[in-house]
């Protein structure tokens, strides 16, 4: 039962911050992939870039839940493209169109039904799908500690992300500003 | 009025970090394609309990029951407290939406609901979405979300200059 006014809590929370961070208007996040304006991706990457040293900091003290998932080659990267065709015709992803449908935006209700379409279709074929397109090319989970050791990772994670939010700043435009 | 501006990049990066760090303590990694599965396993198991049970997606997630139900359900009343107190318009169908395709709320609509499928067909194939793979995977320094974060995002960019060919000055 806790669990359950803590889920609705953090999702009261996560889908306020995001509609004021205008996540949940798409003429926002079409403005974000034409590149005309950076805040919606700069606020994105520089939330992980924050939230990886803050979780470091958790862990550290022994408190959060971790849970990697694994990466295939194969699954990730397509499934990645089709994800990435059905947010740029849209404007919504699957966490967005919640908060979107919430304000009342009658595009995002439509997202959300088709979400669940999509769900429908790929639950009908995991069968299939995961062991031909998931597990062959599956690395497991693999983490940049793997590869950079303790604090190594974490710190490799908050610079490449931090010059990513100065290079968004640099070539994506700023209406805000003119 | 009704122009009301959203946050700036730095307060929304911030309040993100606070509320994405409260879920780590509380609860684990944040996800929302996870709450397609679970609503779905909701509406499919009083109709069909065989079929829900025989098939492993369902298997694999909890049902309503569960954090990831009202985790969802939270940010639509999230978004809603946000909308209503916000002096902005919000739109059935997005301007730059109307600049390139009229203002014909069908062709919108029936667009985000293939857009729906194709984002949710993807991210279960591979095993999130943008909050479930790549926030919380990036967060947890794993490899799966920074991939699928860079491919995402590389090729929604495409798809916008694809779709969106009129925008600049006058348009955005």
């Amino acid at each position: 039962m806790d669990n359950l006014w803590l889920g609705l809590i953090s999702g009261v929370l996560f889908g306020f911050v995001i509609q004021r961070g205008g996540a949940t208007d798409a003429d926002e996040m079409v403005k974000a992939h034409l590149m005309a304006d950076g805040r919606v991706p700069k606020f994105m990457v520089a939330a992980v870039a924050l939230s990886a040293l803050g979780l470091f900091g958790l862990q550290s003290v022994g408190v959060g839940r971790v849970m990697v998932l694994p990466v295939s080659i194969v699954a990730t990267g397509l499934g990645a493209v089709i994800f990435g065709i059905g947010w740029g015709i849209s404007g919504y992803c699957p966490g967005t169109c919640w908060a979107a449908a919430g304000e009342g935006r009658m595009d995002a209700i439509f997202a959300l039904l088709g979400g669940l379409v999509g769900t429908l279709l790929f639950a009908q074929l995991h069968e299939t799908l995961i062991p031909l397109l998931y597990l062959p090319t599956s690395m497991g989970p693999v983490t940049l500690t793997d590869w950079f050791g303790e604090p190594g990772g974490v710190l490799a994670l908050f610079v490449v992300f931090s010059v990513a939010v100065w290079l968004i700043g640099l070539f994506w435009g700023s209406p805000a500003e003119e | 009025m009704n122009n009301e501006r959203y946050w700036g990049w730095v307060p929304t990066s911030i309040a993100l970090t606070g509320v994405i760090l409260f879920i780590f303590a509380t609860f684990g990694p944040p996800a929302s394609s996870s709450g397609f599965v679970t609503t779905l396993k909701g509406v499919l198991q009083p109709l069909s309990p065989e079929y829900v049970a025989g098939k492993e997606h369902y298997a694999m997630m909890p049902g309503p029951g569960s954090w990831l139900m009202t985790f969802v359900l939270g940010m639509a009343i999230g978004g809603f407290i946000g909308g209503r107190t916000m002096k902005k318009k919000i739109h059935d169908v997005p301007e730059i939406w109307v600049k390139n395709f009229g203002g014909s709320r069908k062709k919108r609509y029936i667009t985000t609901f293939i857009g729906g499928i194709l984002i949710l067909f993807g991210a279960r194939l591979a095993g999130g979405c943008t909050l479930g793979l790549f926030i919380s995977g990036s967060t947890q320094l794993a490899l799966s979300g920074l991939y699928f974060g860079i491919v995402i995002f590389a090729v929604a960019m495409i798809t916008a200059r694809i779709v969106y060919k009129k925008y600049g000055k006058g348009v955005l």
